[in-house]
């Protein structure tokens, strides 16, 4: 899922990451920015497109530039790059609209092997947490970073 | 901070770093859903790990 990604420009203390959309309605920039929240190492992601003439930044614009897979990639990649640097963050995505949960939730079911080797994956539904299954509406998600123990030999 | 370095030295693929970034270091660019990720942890609290 990783690999077919965009390039990602990324600031200081990886916490806002940058890359530009391309397709059928051009180039659009995106930007991802992790956020600490109230509770210490609880991250929220923050995800939208960045105007190029004002700076304004819109998380409830549908882009419909053809390339949602990808997009949904490249956010990926910067959640392994930020839990790379934080890796005692838990993050929180929560859709802005609820196509853009149903897609988040479409994108985990669809690689959920992959993202269980690296993350712990928790589904808001009904007022409480449940570990992520497919086919069930979430409203916000939670993800955790695996803690690897390495075995010395 | 050695984590930071330490991915810098190795250039990792498909990143590329960019101070035009460091402008947003301290500002929060998404307020609702910071706002509602807030609400969320204070109504719900955490998952049981």
């Amino acid at each position: 899922m990783i690999e077919n990604r965009y390039t990602i420009k990324f600031g200081a203390d990886f916490r806002v990451f940058e890359f530009d959309s391309e397709g059928p309605k051009g180039r659009i920039r995106k930007i991802v920015q992790y956020t600490e929240i109230n509770v210490k190492d609880f991250y929220n992601l923050g995800f939208g497109d960045k105007n190029s003439l004002t700076n304004q930044i819109d998380d409830l614009i549908v882009t419909n530039n053809n390339d949602s897979q990808k997009v949904l990639a490249t956010v990926a990649a910067t959640l392994l790059e930020f839990t790379n640097h934080h890796p005692d963050s838990f993050v929180m995505a929560i859709g802005s609209a609820l196509a853009r949960t149903r897609l988040y939730r479409i994108g985990i079911s669809n690689n959920l092997k992959e993202i269980e080797k690296s993350f712990l994956i928790y589904g808001l539904k009904d007022k409480s947490w449940h570990r992520f299954e497919r086919d069930i509406n979430y409203e916000a998600f939670l993800v955790q970073r695996k803690k690897i123990n390495f075995v010395k030999l | 901070m050695k984590a930071i370095k330490s991915t810098e030295k190795k250039g990792l693929k498909g990143f590329v770093k960019s101070p035009s970034l460091d402008k947003y270091a301290n500002k929060v660019l998404f307020k609702d859903k910071v706002k509602t990720a807030n609400r969320i942890l204070k109504t719900v609290g955490l998952p049981k790990v």
